[in-house]
């Protein structure tokens, strides 16, 4: 029990405290209950340890344009798996799902990438569950 | 006289005996038809706070006096002047006006190239065949020069990607796909992530190398542009890089807006 409570003030105290950049478990930022889908064009591509940061542009189904970034996994993660900076060029069209972050914020964790080729990329956010 | 006899007696008998191990280590170290640049370097000048000439001027902190007070400096630029484009010129004077804040060795980022070489710390090179790595005390910072085509870069990074070739007794190394967050020196002289630098390291001797970066950014300069320098040879029999992990440093620059 107390090592319950340990544990869950533990996470209290880390998500409190964490920079939105930060190395993180999935639990503490992102929401297995907000699964999404997001179809838009790469304005930016962080590749930085811990995780990469994909940032695009979404059309809402009002029409309006909204800013979205995309957590990956490390840049070797996604160099080994063919993601590099000509796969996601700027102005690149990709499908990502994943999941939304806790606050309701444009922010997901990456779990599948997909190209207008077809090609379909596990991007590997936070430990995905 | 006694030091200057003793210099011309002993000097060429005994100098040449005691190099001679040095040599055949550096001649087993590299090829035949390379020279051997194994060793620490580091460059003695004030280039660091500023390419251009620059006079001497007061620190950041009045009540140290003449601790943090920047050095004068003669122009490391072979062009005298670096050719900004307008625009870029207009930046550059914004970024020298926030020196004490906006300088990117404040935040321990990596000192991207050709800066990390005349940083007021050591580097270490070591050369293999295929690839020859750099090794710098500042941030732990590395970079590897490949002597094969690697192919293109997988992403922007903040000491580049380095291919290396020698042309005669030259080693010269194109560096592309920085990133654009670091700066060339403390006076806000910057470039874009379109910067393409060309190294040329010449040795001068077995302790000296000549330094020669040629910098292209079409985004921020209107011409190509040298920087020329000497880069020594640490020679402390106990010369080593040591650990300057200045993260911790820091901290509260980097961490406190958004809580640490």
């Amino acid at each position: 029990m107390k090592q319950t409570i340990g544990l869950i003030s533990l996470m209290v105290l880390a998500a409190g405290q964490q920079p939105v950049m930060a190395h993180h478990s999935f639990a503490a930022e992102f929401d297995i209950d907000k699964p999404i889908q997001l179809q838009g064009k790469v304005t930016q591509v962080e590749f930085m340890n811990p995780h990469s940061w994909i940032h695009i542009e979404v059309t809402n189904t009002k029409g309006e344009a909204e800013q979205w970034e995309i957590e990956g996994g490390t840049p070797n993660t996604l160099f080994r798996k063919g993601i590099n900076q000509d796969t996601l060029a700027i102005g690149t069209e990709i499908v990502v799902e994943g999941y939304q972050s806790r606050d309701g914020a444009n922010r997901a964790s990456g779990r599948n990438l997909t190209l207008t080729d077809g090609r379909k990329l596990f991007i590997e956010g936070s430990s995905t569950p | 006289m006694q030091r200057s006899v003793l210099c011309s007696v002993f000097g060429s008998a005994f100098g040449s005996l005691l190099l001679l191990p040095a040599l055949a280590q550096a001649q087993s170290a590299a090829t035949a038809s390379t020279p051997d640049l194994n060793g620490i370097w580091q460059a003695m000048n004030t280039a660091n706070w500023e390419l251009e000439a620059h006079a001497a001027e007061a620190g950041p902190i009045a009540s140290l006096g003449a601790l943090l007070a920047v050095p004068a400096g003669v122009a490391y630029v072979v062009e005298d002047n670096i050719p900004y484009l307008p625009a870029a010129l207009e930046k550059r004077q914004a970024n020298r006006l926030q020196r004490w804040t906006a300088d990117p060795e404040i935040k321990c980022y990596m000192p991207g190239v050709p800066r990390a070489n005349y940083l007021p710390y050591p580097f270490q090179i070591v050369q293999g065949a295929d690839t020859i790595l750099m090794s710098y005390e500042f941030a732990d910072a590395v970079r590897t020069v490949h002597m094969q085509d690697p192919g293109p870069a997988p992403a922007k990074s903040w000491m580049g990607w380095n291919v290396g070739h020698w042309e005669g007794n030259s080693l010269v190394v194109e560096i592309t796909d920085q990133n654009n967050q670091t700066w060339l020196d403390r006076s806000g002289n910057f470039h874009s992530d379109k910067l393409h630098v060309t190294e040329r390291y010449t040795p001068m001797g077995s302790d000296m190398l000549l330094y020669e970066a040629t910098l292209t950014d079409p985004e921020v300069f209107a011409a190509a542009w040298t920087i020329r320098m000497p880069l020594y040879r640490r020679k402390e029999a106990n010369a080593q890089l040591i650990e300057f992990k200045c993260i911790p440093f820091a901290e509260s620059v980097l961490y406190d807006a958004i809580g640490r």
